[in-house]
């Protein structure tokens, strides 16, 4: 991976490599760069925030502005769900810490960031606090995280804690845009709302939609491209087929799901992760609903980790879903 | 070019070197008919349809030249029929179509298993009386043997089992075909039918030639049509009594009297649910019932067979959640098993292999690659395999062919 | 696991008990190079369990033959391995060169 080669994908091509480039986020950029100004008192940090605001961005630029062109070095990116256990992030970081050159100019430390830091269970984080207090010495934490409340709060407490909010809606269709001229690409501005709504305040699902969009015909994005390009993408189709669900069209519904599981190639658990995803976003259902819906997700949740055969389960779902949705409607 | 002739039949193998697969099965065969002084006349060949025990039979008795008297259901009760054999002449003298040069003869019973189920224990008696009587070796083939009914039967035979044929031997089968009759096929399209066959050998040949019908240029998304299957006759016969079940009593007893895979069942219920209870209600009921079977079913394993029958409790409750709103209607087997064919283990390691390569480059986890970065990348790379992309995240050029056809499913 | 070829490997030294039983259960010794191949299939995977013990093993694997252009090839690559009844047993196949290639079938059929 030469440090010159060119990203071609645009999400890492332009992702902001100084924290002052990062425009939207003026008061995290702030305090951390007062952290940074005496990289001997940076605390472990913990950035918490919905997917696609800017925490890895974040993070990685702190690394370049600690350790310069060479950050890769005196860095260790971690992903706790990729990671099969606390046990093989306790030996990479070990690992790492002891072969890391730690000391590079003033910066006392080497940096790790743990991206879905959340995904870890209780006693995987209490190791973890352990695991942080161990290499106090030699490292500094980044911990990334979707939901803070997930972190216990022994590592709560030891981190500086800053939160990323979603980007309002002018500021992603001017990212989208200028993005847009820097490539040569003629996006519509109809695109581009449709683009910002589809994205819900997640950065990257953006750039990465206006990516694909621009691939189709070669630099032109309008409305009609967006929408082909979004119907294709999963969450999508996760959407069309619990509406289909609750309609009570319980075959068109299991066909969805046969092409999640066959274009796709999701697992069950899969699905069903996706499911509670878009279950939250659903805006014609009540929080009653909602709250029934997601009990039936976990009940078939639990099935599918006992059960011989994924697509009973899921079918099984679907039909409670349908059950619920057609019921609802004739009360309503 | 259209000679009407099956090409199950056209293609039937002439010499035992020509049966596909099933070395195992072949030399204990073989060895059977050589052997003179074998301690059972009578042999039983028993595996799935379509994988190869008609065809060896035939093979084998075309290569050492003999003689088959081929006995069906009927004959077994006809006694004229049953004379011809069990007749102390016919062990050496050729009767009226059998050829002169014959070096001996065979009696073969296809089968057997349907024979035995067609009168309860009356057929299987007959048949034992049959394999008593006969001067010449007996030959058996079933597709079932572990039913109760044919434990007297195995007792007094040799017993071969017959395996699937495995898939690459299907598919070059299936491509031989194809050459000789002109069928320009794609390999996606032949690895389709030959995993979609599994191992029934008979039925990918049916299928190709099915699907040749209509072009003869064979795309993967030609195959899409094979969803509709030709089915096991039981199996058609045990769904349809079980969804017209009247009691949950009736649908329990039918349950533990059906030969039929109860794997197959449970899928085949499952597939079927939707067109029995029209009513989402009742339809809901039904599946949770089928979701706790199944989980039953996870339970045992392969070895918690205790629990077997809290299994056949669920099952027997769901085809009797409603019993009044009943209408007969036909039977489907939709692409699941194809979906779980199409995802072995090796594609579903190479996807994550191109996961992980993602996450690398783009910083995110696996499974956020695959959920948000994956789809993406395919519709780019559909567009344009040569694209940049594909080098910058060092796929290797299997990776890119995958992500391509990912879609096409 | 190991893998074995089914037209010659070679076993550590065993007694004359296994030895015979390993005749008995289908195996022949060729003196000269001092191995053994699979004579018949008829008791192959008592076979298996045998010389599984033999080389204090979990399973004896067997090497495939190309039925197209008679290599000898390893089940361990194939796509289609978790569908297969007789993954590695000694037996015919189509290695995935012939496959991919698109050979098929020389004699008639």
């Amino acid at each position: 991976m030469a440090a010159d080669e060119e990203a071609l994908m645009w999400v890492e091509k332009y992702r902001p490599k100084t924290l002052d480039e990062i425009v939207d986020l003026r008061d995290i950029v702030q305090s951390l760069k007062a952290f940074m100004r005496n990289p001997k008192t940076m605390p472990h940090l913990l950035l918490a925030g919905i997917p696609g605001t800017g925490k890895t961005t974040v993070a990685l630029c702190i690394a370049r502005q600690l350790f310069g062109d060479n950050w890769r070095t005196f860095t260790l990116e971690l992903n706790a769900s990729d990671e099969r256990g606390i046990d093989t992030v306790r030996e990479r970081v070990k690992d790492f810490s002891r072969y890391s050159r730690a000391a590079f100019g003033n910066v006392p430390f080497a940096l790790i960031i743990l991206d879905e830091s959340d995904q870890m269970t209780g006693p995987a984080q209490t190791a973890l606090r352990r695991i942080m207090e161990t290499s106090s010495r030699t490292s500094r934490f980044i911990l990334i995280c979707n939901q803070s409340g997930k972190i216990i709060e022994p590592i709560q407490s030891r981190c500086a804690i800053f939160r990323f909010s979603k980007l309002d809606r002018k500021a992603m269709i001017d990212h989208l845009c200028c993005l847009a001229g820097k490539e040569k690409v003629t996006l519509t501005p109809e695109a581009a709302e449709r683009i910002v709504d589809y994205a819900e305040g997640d950065l990257r699902h953006a750039i990465n939609a206006l990516q694909t969009a621009a691939a189709y015909r070669q630099g032109f994005v309008d409305e009609k491209i967006v929408s082909q390009v979004i119907g294709e993408a999963s969450p999508k189709q996760v959407q069309l087929m619990i509406n289909k669900a609750l309609n009570g069209d319980f075959v068109e519904a299991r066909k969805m799901m046969y092409e999640l599981m066959g274009a796709y190639g999701f697992s069950g658990s899969e699905i069903v992760r996706q499911m509670q995803r878009e279950l939250f976003k659903l805006s014609y259902i009540t929080p009653e609903e909602k709250a029934e819906l997601a009990n039936i997700i976990g009940e078939y949740d639990y099935r599918l980790t006992q059960g011989a055969n994924t697509d009973i389960q899921l079918s099984a779902l679907l039909a409670q879903f349908a059950k619920v949705g057609v019921s609802k409607g004739e009360t309503s | 070019m259209k000679d009407n002739l099956l090409w199950v039949e056209k293609y039937r193998p002439k010499k035992i070197a020509d049966v596909l697969g099933n070395e195992e099965a072949k030399a204990a065969f073989v060895d059977w008919l050589k052997n003179k002084r074998r301690v059972k006349k009578a042999v039983l060949l028993h595996g799935p349809p379509g994988v190869g025990k008609t065809a060896l039979v035939n093979a084998a008795a075309n290569d050492f030249g003999f003689t088959l008297i081929e006995m069906n259901a009927s004959d077994t009760r006809n006694e004229k029929a049953i004379n011809k054999i069990a007749g102390p002449a016919t062990s050496f003298v050729a009767l009226d179509k059998f050829s002169t040069e014959s070096k001996g003869n065979l009696l073969f019973m296809d089968e057997v298993d349907g024979i035995a189920g067609n009168e309860d224990r009356g057929g299987v008696s007959a048949i034992l009386k049959i394999v008593d009587a006969s001067q010449v070796p007996v030959i058996m083939a079933a597709n079932n043997p572990d039913v109760e009914k044919l434990r007297p039967l195995k007792k007094v035979s040799a017993l071969i089992r017959f395996q699937p044929v495995r898939i690459p031997l299907i598919i070059a089968m299936l491509r031989r075909i194809c050459q000789k009759e002109h069928v320009e096929a794609e390999f996606e399209a032949l690895e389709r039918i030959a995993q979609n066959s599994r191992g029934d050998v008979r039925s990918a040949i049916n299928d190709l030639q099915s699907l040749a019908e209509t072009t003869r240029v064979l795309t993967l998304q030609d195959t899409m049509a094979l969803s509709y299957r030709n089915r096991d006759i039981s199996m058609d016969e045990t769904l349809r009594t079980y969804f017209s079940a009247k009691s949950l009593l009736e649908a329990s007893i039918l349950l533990s009297r059906s030969s039929v895979d109860y794997d197959d069942l449970l899928l085949s219920v499952s597939d079927n649910l939707p067109r029995r209870y029209a009513d989402v209600g009742e339809l809901a009921e039904a599946f949770d019932l089928i979701s706790q079977a199944d989980v039953f079913r996870g339970r045992i394993g392969t070895e918690n067979w205790h629990l077997l029958k809290y299994f056949y409790n669920y099952l027997a409750e769901a085809a009797a959640v409603s019993t009044e709103t009943y209408k007969p209607f036909e039977l489907i087997s939709p692409p699941i098993r194809i979906i779980t064919l199409f995802w072995t283990k090796g594609k579903r390691t190479t996807l994550e292999g191109i996961c992980a390569k993602i996450g690398q480059r783009c910083h995110v986890s696996r499974a956020t690659a695959k959920n948000d970065f994956v789809p993406f990348l395919k519709i780019a790379l559909e567009r344009q395999k040569s694209s940049p992309l594909a080098s910058w995240f060092k796929l290797e050029p299997e990776e890119v062919e995958f992500l391509a056809k990912m879609n096409k499913f | 696991m190991v893998v074995l070829n089914k037209k010659a490997f070679r076993l550590p030294r065993v007694e004359r008990e296994k030895f015979i039983l390993l005749l008995r259960l289908g195996l022949e010794y060729n003196r000269e190079q001092g191995t053994f191949c699979v004579g018949n299939y008829n008791n192959i995977e008592k076979l298996i369990d045998v010389l599984s013990e033999i080389l204090n093993v979990d399973k004896v694997t067997f090497l495939q033959t190309c039925i197209l252009c008679g290599k000898d090839f390893p089940c361990q690559n194939c796509t289609y391995q978790e569908m297969c009844a007789t993954r590695n047993l000694p037996f015919h196949c189509v290695c995935p060169q012939c496959l991919k290639e698109g050979k098929s079938f020389q004699e008639q059929l």
